[in-house]
């Protein structure tokens, strides 16, 4: 036959998908709402014969308050997360990040989940087996050298979930299970920065849910630089939140292999802070706007942004 | 493969499914309901959205297992007991339908808004449509049918809304001219019925896919097939070297094969074919090839090709010297260097713009065949006459042996306008096999076949009277055509003539260079041509009034050719409404209140054009005639219109109708369009060049006219009246006195008593015009189009970015046949050239395109696009069908310009080169030092 054979599994609960994923552990792979997995899969980037679908798992898709902290499943969908009025009234910065990922008709299928677990991207890669292989393989495909450097051996490619930025930003932690087992764990620390697997979690691992800490009263400010105001992964995702406490936080998304973070309190320079946040980022050419551009607009972002969450 | 139970459309099915098949492959090729589109296959072009228990759902990414136990709802269960849904016939009454592509998705992603938003915002509307791509129609009437259905819905109750459609029935309603009206295919497209290219099933058919090149250039030194034969359901693979002979739409461009032979000349370039039991097993096949290639030097920047190359291979051997340039064209009228240096003020720049794709949404697709008739092709074209002379000279048959089917296509834009490799292949694989061979393209494909809008560079030179009359203009434009030919002497020779009007020019000059290199071929695109040197010369015209401090309209209102007068080149101007054009769009957009008065970040700017209606001379220098129009009626009164003429999606069988309609005072009813067909319809030259409502619409009216005529004449035999006194109108033949006064179907029993059947035919032929000069036949027409187009855009002036508000645009169309289409056509048009000045752009990496898909180039969505202001200019063309001209292209050349004027009139940033960027834009604002000051 052409291929190995190809196998799709529909769990029920986290455990047993967890299980499914153990057995399967190096041909297997999860899929939530499908949008960024399939069009992978579609492009040859995603070989998995193996797919777990977890969308049949209910208790993933709740939104409840646990201790200080909202609970929400990994398996909600962005566009429900718009909805959902305990959001909209304790967390608008979250509102703001799902409105602004993808098109509408997307944000009704792809999940939480599924975007904190988005694959990053380059235009080097995110492309047909036929593409790549004309390019010729870079480091995330398999191949020695990154293109979009021209030639480096560490592959850049850009960490783009715009709610992980969100989220990160306002100190979330996510709740994990895999085999034997559940712990929670800081978001931030999910990624790894390396661009050829930017995810620290093993495969079989599943991101059960989300909590946002309640009660910090964040002032906010979230900013997307693209092209076209729908459809379009980032260029570059700035966020700031500042806390009751004074506590000051920033996280970019769409300028390294990770999210950047840097964290201050209000009494800090801001200039300093957007200056770190500046230095800790890696962006190469791999996105239609500049390397420069790109760099430039974060200042420009963190200055408008820390104007908007002045008293 | 697993079981699966699913209800689509309310009908239970049991099927098995392959693990990891897509939902799509289920609804269309499983089922058979193929209303909904495959666009991109990767979830950016919602064509494939249904509703899978209520949510939509972009089938084309969506597991069919997923779907086990659900409902879904596809675009053609929305119809109930023959009546459209309320919304699709808002989709159908404002002409929110054009090339029918999107629509199923499009309506699918409206139902579910307008099911859970009982009083959205314009902006809200916009917001939930902005994952549904649509080429033709800039979303306004789209917007306009989801609102309105929106207020209706609020207002009335369904039952007397039901009791309006009834009294309102399109197809029972006269084709009077100058009345909108929907497509008279609009329905079918609404319902998800219209079948395109990839939704005929033919029995038995194989799949054809290709293997691709993946040098830009390179010999071919090997290719091993071995492999991939053994595959079972491999029925046959064919190379380069079967199909050796030369095909291209141009006569004087014959540079293409079928498949590569001995080189490869672009990355993308079809190297093998393969034809087999499924799509699947071909493209395995396709992987088992091996070619050995010998990478040669390539050329992929048009100064690569533009200088002598020393010892490297050329990319083609027919060219003349030892570099890459494929056609020089150069015409120079009166002196321009006298007229420069006469001139009071100079303004002289270069330019730069990017590719651009057509990006309609339906990817090509045909089937052919062989059978005791010769070879028959049904595949997604524009010029299925074109198609038929190359498919009869590479197939090395006669003429007569070879029939070209155009079905619905979904959009073309100037890219389906060539006779293509696929339709080549295919048609030799079904001959080798015998059997019937299929093939679609992915969206990738559909970008390297390309043949889009050739990337160009160019300076040019303007120079003023005092008195600010324009005194010489002089063009130097190089133009990179990629690997082949296609149409690019006519876009050489575009590029530089149509730029001797809208203004009055005595010092006129230009010389194109069109090279070739080593990326995927350019050829036409709407607008053809000219839309780049255009954009250049708007930006000029600005800063020549800018230096001579006069206002941007009144400085073109002063240049202006008039109405019947000749070019400096000799192009006869016949009507002309630029000055009608300009002054309503600046009376709409308040310009003289408003110019120069705007907070800095915030403009305005003006731009105009104009553009030929059909070419006047035929790509192919033969005498028959450009348009040819078959009417036939019979005992049942119906009148059949034959026409070659290839709607795609522009409404050109309305148009047609309409006009046979029209002349013989019938309702739309008892006419019946068979269209594009090259068995069965008469030749027409086909879409391309905005030739078909002048051209074949003419050929409409005069077989209308003579076949009023043998009624006329047969009533006045048998009724011995005079035949002055006949009135046509109103489904009725009457005399001025009432003596006579017949129904239609009276007066067909009168023509066709003793005799049957009555047929008679029109004919248009473009008459001679133009000077016998070398090149003088570039851009002749025998009329053509003019507009104006005001746009207001705010800069960001901290990030550069670009927001364009407004776009007020008028166009000169002679006559507006039926507006509603007109209007369309002009938003469409309109909306591309947004797309092209603001963020598409067809980029490489040493000739391997870098966005080949919908995520990565970026058509604007509905929420990136302008409110569009349409207005209609009317100037009755004394030799169109009822004063009608073109309006499919011209309008896109205004809009660029516009925008880049109003940038300068926002911030001082000269926009240069094209897409705009907000980065240069930046940079540029920080040169000029007022980035701090404000």
């Amino acid at each position: 036959m052409i291929q190995k054979e190809r196998t799709y599994f529909q769990p029920h609960s986290a455990e047993e998908a967890v299980n499914i994923a153990h057995k399967h552990e190096n041909e297997s792979c999860f899929i939530a709402g499908g949008t960024d997995v399939m069009v992978n899969k579609f492009q040859g980037n995603n070989e998995f014969s193996c797919f777990i679908d977890i969308t049949g798992i209910s208790e993933m898709k709740q939104i409840s308050v646990q201790d200080n902290y909202l609970k929400i499943g990994s398996l909600v969908t962005l566009d429900n997360i718009t909805k959902h009025t305990q959001i909209k009234n304790n967390f608008p910065l979250l509102i703001q990040a799902a409105n602004a990922i993808a098109s509408p008709v997307i944000r009704k299928t792809a999940t939480v989940g599924g975007n904190l677990l988005c694959e990053n991207r380059c235009v080097y890669y995110n492309q047909s087996t036929w593409w790549r292989e004309a390019v010729g393989h870079c480091l995330k495909c398999d191949g020695d050298i990154c293109i979009a450097t021209g030639g480096k051996k560490n592959c850049f490619s850009k960490f783009v979930s715009d709610l992980a930025v969100a989220l990160i930003c306002m100190d979330s932690n996510i709740e994990v299970v895999e085999h034997g087992g559940s712990y929670i764990a800081p978001l931030e620390n999910l990624y790894s920065g390396d661009g050829v697997n930017p995810h620290k979690l093993k495969k079989s691992t599943l991101i059960k849910y989300i909590h946002i800490p309640l009660q910090q009263d964040f002032r906010f400010a979230f900013k997307k630089l693209r092209q076209r105001e729908s459809m379009e992964f980032s260029s570059l995702t700035t966020a700031v939140t500042r806390n009751k406490h004074g506590k000051i936080k920033i996280v970019l998304g769409g300028v390294d292999p990770r999210p950047v973070v840097v964290e201050g309190t209000h009494g800090n320079n801001e200039q300093d802070l957007i200056k770190q946040a500046v230095k800790k980022t890696r962006i190469v050419d791999n996105d239609v706007f500049s390397r420069q551009y790109r760099k430039d607009m974060i200042s420009v972002f963190l200055n408008q942004s820390f104007q908007e969450i002045a008293v | 493969m697993r079981p699966i139970n699913i209800k689509i459309n309310g009908r239970k099915y049991k099927l098995l499914v392959d693990d990891h098949e897509l939902l799509s492959n289920v609804i269309r090729n499983k089922i058979g309901l193929t209303g909904t589109k495959i666009g991109c296959e990767q979830g950016s072009c919602g064509a494939c959205t249904v509703l899978v228990n209520e949510n939509p759902t972009l089938s084309c990414i969506t597991p069919a297992l997923r779907c086990n136990n659900t409902e879904i709802l596809t675009i053609e269960a929305l119809a109930k007991d023959g009546e459209l849904h309320h919304l699709q016939q808002k989709f159908v009454e404002k002409g929110a339908i054009q090339c029918g592509f999107c629509t199923p998705g499009m309506v699918i992603t409206a139902l579910d808004f307008v099911n859970n938003n009982p009083d959205p915002s314009v902006e809200e509307i916009k917001g939930a449509l902005s994952g549904n791509l649509c080429r033709c129609t800039g979303y306004k009437k789209i917007i306009e049918a989801v609102a309105e259905f929106i207020k209706e819905s609020n207002q009335i109750t369904e039952g007397s809304y039901n009791e309006q459609q009834k009294n309102g029935k399109t197809n029972e309603s006269f084709g009077a001219i100058g009345k909108g009206r929907p497509y008279i295919e609009a329905e079918k497209k609404v319902k998800g019925t219209a079948e395109y290219a990839d939704d005929i099933a033919v029995r038995n058919a194989l799949h054809c896919k290709f293997l691709r090149s993946i040098y830009p250039h390179a010999k071919i030194e090997s290719i091993d097939i071995s492999e991939a034969l053994k595959l079972d359901g491999v029925h046959y693979i064919s190379t380069g070297k079967e199909l050796p002979v030369k095909f291209g739409v141009l006569p004087i461009s014959q540079d293409e094969t079928a498949m590569a032979v001995d080189k490869v000349r672009y990355i993308g370039e079809i190297v093998a074919a393969v034809a087999a039991d499924t799509e699947e097993i071909a493209a395995e096949a396709c992987n088992r090839i091996k070619v050995g290639y010998k990478p040669i030097k390539e050329f992929v920047e048009i100064d690569d090709s533009i200088n002598d190359i020393g010892n490297y291979e050329k990319i083609h051997d027919h060219t003349k010297f030892n570099n890459n340039i494929h056609k020089k064209a150069e015409l120079r009228f009166g002196d321009q260097q006298q007229g420069l240096k006469n001139s009071f003020a100079i303004s002289k720049m270069s330019f730069t713009f990017e590719g651009i794709s057509h990006g309609f949404t339906e990817p090509h697709a045909a089937t052919a065949w062989w059978d005791e008739n010769g070879l028959t092709i049904i595949t997604a074209t524009q010029v299925p006459h074109y198609l038929h002379r190359a498919l009869a000279k590479v197939m090395e048959v006669p003429l007569s042996r070879v029939r070209v089917i155009k079905p619905y296509v979904g959009g073309g834009f100037g890219g389906k306008s060539d006779p293509f490799p696929h339709e080549v292949i295919i048609a030799h694989l079904a001959r080798k096999t015998g059997r019937p061979v299929r093939v679609r393209f992915s969206r990738e494909e559909v970008f390297l076949t390309n043949h889009g809008r050739h990337p160009s560079k160019m300076t040019v030179e303007m120079g003023l009277a005092e008195d600010g009359t324009f005194n010489a203009l002089d063009a130097d434009i190089a133009i990179d055509g990629g690997a082949y030919g296609s149409f690019g002497v006519v876009t050489s020779y575009y590029n530089g003539v149509l730029l001797q009007a809208p203004y009055k020019l005595s010092n006129f000059g230009f010389k194109t260079y069109r090279v070739y290199t080593n990326k995927p071929q350019c050829g036409a695109m709407r607008g053809h041509g000219a839309v780049n040197s255009r954009f250049a010369v708007e930006t000029l015209i600005d800063d020549l009034a800018h230096q001579l401090k006069m206002d941007p309209c009144e400085i073109r209102l002063k240049n202006f050719l008039d109405s019947n007068t000749l070019t400096v080149g000799q192009y006869r101007i016949t009507s002309n409404g630029s000055r009608e054009s300009l002054q309503k769009v600046m009376e709409q957009s308040e310009w003289k209140s408003r110019f120069g008065k705007l907070e800095y970040g915030h403009g305005i700017g003006v731009g105009c054009g104009f553009f030929i209606s059909g070419s006047a001379l035929p790509i192919i220098w033969n005498e028959l005639p450009q348009s040819v129009v078959h009417l036939k009626v019979d005992f049942d009164g119906r009148v059949v219109i034959t026409s070659g003429a290839s709607d795609i999606g522009q409404g050109s069988d309305t148009m047609l109708a309409m006009i046979v309609s029209e002349v013989l005072g019938i309702s739309m009813d008892k006419v019946f369009v068979l269209a594009a067909d090259t068995l069965l319809t008469p030749v027409d030259m086909g879409s391309y060049s905005s030739r078909v409502t002048f051209m074949a619409g003419n050929a409409a009216k005069m077989a209308a006219e003579n076949l009023k005529k043998e009624i006329t004449e047969a009533i006045v035999k048998k009724r011995g009246i005079a035949e002055t006194e006949l009135n046509f109108s109103d489904n009725c033949v009457v005399s001025n006195d009432k003596e006579v006064n017949l129904s239609w179907i009276e007066a067909i029993d009168i023509l066709t008593a003793n005799r049957g059947a009555v047929s008679v035919s029109g004919k248009y032929i473009s008459p001679k015009l133009g000077g016998d000069f070398k090149g003088a036949g570039a851009g002749l027409s025998p009329s053509y189009s003019f507009g104006a187009c005001i746009a207001e855009v705010k800069v960001n002036l901290e990030t550069g970015f670009v927001k364009v508000l407004h776009v007020w645009g008028a166009h000169d169309c002679g006559k507006a046949i039926n507006p509603l289409a007109v209007q369309g056509q002009l938003e469409g048009s309109w909306h591309m050239g947004i797309g092209q000045a603001m963020s598409e752009q067809m980029r490489y990496h040493n000739g391997l395109l870098l966005n080949n898909n919908f995520l990565d180039y970026r058509i604007p969505t509905s929420l990136d696009t302008p409110d569009i202001h349409t207005n209609i200019i009317e100037t009755n063309d004394p030799e169109g069908p009822f004063g009608a001209k073109e309006c499919g292209e011209g309008a896109l050349h205004p809009v660029m310009p516009a925008i880049g004027n109003a940038i300068y009139n926002a911030v001082g940033v000269r926009i240069t080169n094209l897409p705009i960027s907000a980065e240069e834009i930046l940079k540029k604002m920080k040169e000029k030092n007022k980035y701090q000051q404000v």
